[in-house]
């Protein structure tokens, strides 16, 4: 039987998490071992742009030739996995979604991008928002022992098992001072996805929420923490927004949970 | 049953001896508010002897977070996986709420099928209790887990200048005999400060639930609005569950290598307030929303459990309330459940 095919492939983001595979040096083998790698431009010579079983992208969606690429992926990929924040919940790339994009585009390049068609963008958002993604390995970046996990659950037909509960949770297995309740700190971890094994809190820095919301995060709940706090509304709506910027204000003051399908 | 007592100055002595039982572990200091268990690095003025409540609780010693239960192989089949199930361990500083929870839970692992992860490290384990003085969020009294008369190896009771030996099992025995010359007998006026001690500390108990009757009330509660108002404050974040010395749940998840032949299978605290809790296939969730899931955790521990072996199981710690980002207050909730003002 031949080896199940997989591809690699960067949008709008860091390379961070593409990097993060290639990363994965006491593995790579193993995983050439396992699977065909067709494409993987960061990685490699040669690439063919045909079927394959697993398509594993990174980044925002954040012009037409993207948008058209990833329709094409998902067209040849039986699975297709979003790999890191980007890709997931918009990333930073998506943190002034608020903002008109051409006043962002002014603002930022002036008259430089006059007739210059690398400009031509629009707010970068999750995949979701234009193909059926069909499981999410978050993180900004990705852990690699949970990339390696995916494959390996992948390969036999499962989807892999990664934490949905927030990161509180982990936290606590780490039995950290919980810096919002004893330090009043601005921290996401209730609101934000485990899996990084609390890596921040651990060390005394506030979750920032990079790994993007919980399955279904209580936004309402974290801001009214938060204003009694002391934290102002622009402030929260700031933090809030830094890698999860697709969620609207709108979404992220209601006394509604942001829900996501994708496990 | 025994009672000896031993002045303070010899507490160093007391721990020295105590390691040669195994590795002593004791509640440290840790950021600005907090405690934890670690291990005693010889430093008695490193233990937090006014610690009320680490932030994990005993239960992590013998009921890990997260755990390897065994590995798989396609070839050679199972192994057990327990690499310090073995290993002797003491620990020092637990209080009376403590030991009652770790009853709480040996009655959950014994059930039909005997828990030996659990077990085998349970029986490992050296209690040496320590007394304590309540804070605002202590509430064992209420929940009867204030005093102990059984359940520790040694337990401590600080009467000012020296220590209450109670002596509460055969090993606490040998303790106390490894160091013959640093106790002495109880006299009239270790009676008279004991008793001081505890009228003193039954005193302090600001937190006071009346627990009579809640069963029954809880039921009559069972659709009382307040539990979706909690349901809409509550984060879900797992924090109160983590903490409970009593919460036992856990998820088991199979993880399998590269090669497609080995893997491990893993379990992993798991909490009623998660959403994945009550899910089963098809989608279908037992508990949709919030508010049921938390009234769930506490019809559990009020009602479930006491169905079930004849005592609550809640201890009182009052690590959920101080663990509780949206200040969802476990006993403001079911005072409000039985009618009583308060600000839940």
């Amino acid at each position: 039987m031949a080896k199940p095919s997989i591809g690699v492939y960067g949008l709008t983001g860091c390379a961070g998490c593409q990097l993060n595979i290639i990363n994965c040096e006491d593995e790579l083998l193993d995983i050439a071992a396992a699977v065909d790698i067709k494409s993987f431009i960061m990685a490699q010579t040669g690439n063919v742009e045909c079927e394959i079983d697993i398509a594993f992208v990174e980044g925002a969606v954040s012009n037409e030739k993207q948008k058209k690429q990833l329709l094409d992926i998902r067209e040849r990929a039986g699975l297709l996995v979003a790999i890191g924040t980007c890709a997931s919940w918009g990333g930073v790339e998506a943190m002034i979604n608020d903002v008109p994009r051409e006043v962002a585009k002014k603002d930022v390049y002036g008259d430089t991008m006059k007739d210059n068609p690398f400009y031509d963008c629009f707010n970068p958002m999750p995949l979701k928002d234009v193909v059926k993604v069909d499981f999410q390995i978050v993180g900004c970046p990705i852990e690699r022992p949970q990339f390696i996990q995916a494959v390996a659950s992948l390969l036999n037909g499962n989807l892999p098992l990664l934490p949905t509960y927030a990161l509180c949770t982990e936290c606590k297995f780490k039995e950290n001072e919980c810096l919002l309740i004893e330090q009043d700190k601005f921290c996401l971890g209730p609101v934000t996805k485990a899996g990084c094994g609390a890596r921040c809190p651990s060390n005394n820095i506030p979750c920032e929420g990079c790994r993007g919301p919980v399955f279904e995060a209580n936004y309402a709940s974290e801001v009214e923490i938060m204003l009694e706090k002391g934290y102002t509304k622009e402030y929260i709506a700031q933090q809030m927004s830094t890698f999860a910027g697709t969620i609207s204000a709108e979404d992220l003051g209601a006394r509604k949970l942001v829900k996501t399908d994708i496990p | 049953m025994k009672s000896l007592r031993m002045a303070k100055r010899h507490l160093p002595k007391f721990l020295e001896s105590l390691g040669k039982w195994g590795k002593v572990y004791v509640p440290v200091k840790l950021g600005k508010n907090s405690y934890r268990w670690e291990e005693f690095d010889g430093e008695v003025d490193n233990i937090a002897l006014d610690a009320l409540r680490t932030v994990i609780p005993a239960k992590k010693f013998f009921y890990k977070p997260r755990e390897v239960m065994f590995e798989y192989d396609k070839t050679n089949g199972y192994t057990q996986a327990c690499a310090e199930c073995e290993e002797d361990v003491i620990l020092f500083g637990i209080h009376s709420c403590g030991i009652h929870s770790l009853e709480t839970l040996d009655n959950i692992f014994a059930g039909k099928y005997v828990d030996n992860y659990y077990f085998t490290r349970r029986k490992n384990i050296t209690i040496v209790g320590t007394s304590c003085m309540p804070d605002k969020h202590c509430f064992c009294k209420s929940m009867g887990a204030d005093t102990v008369d059984e359940g520790y190896d040694i337990f401590l009771t600080d009467l000012g200048d020296d220590f209450l030996i109670g002596v509460g099992s055969s090993k606490g025995d040998d303790i106390v005999n490894d160091n013959p010359d640093i106790y002495e007998e109880v006299d009239e006026s270790t009676t008279k400060r004991y008793l001081e001690f505890r009228n003193k500390r039954d005193e302090s108990f600001e937190l006071v639930l009346d627990t009579s009757d809640l069963p029954t009330i809880l039921d009559f509660q069972y659709d009382n609005p307040l539990w979706d108002e909690l349901g809409e404050r509550c984060l879900a974040c797992g924090s109160c569950s983590m903490v409970c010395p009593t919460c036992y749940c856990y998820n088991v998840d199979d993880t399998i290598n590269l090669d497609s032949e080995t893997g491990e299978r893993w379990r992993e605290w798991d909490c009623c307030l998660f959403r994945d809790h009550a899910l089963v296939a098809g989608g279908h969730n037992f508990r949709e929303n919030q508010g049921g899931r938390l009234k769930h955790r506490y019809l559990h521990k009020q009602q479930a459990y006491l169905g079930d072996f004849g005592r609550t199981a809640c201890v009182g710690c009052g690590r959920c309330i101080v663990a509780c980002p949206a200040n969802i207050d476990y006993v403001e909730c079911l005072k409000a459940m039985r009618g009583e003002m308060t600000s839940a």
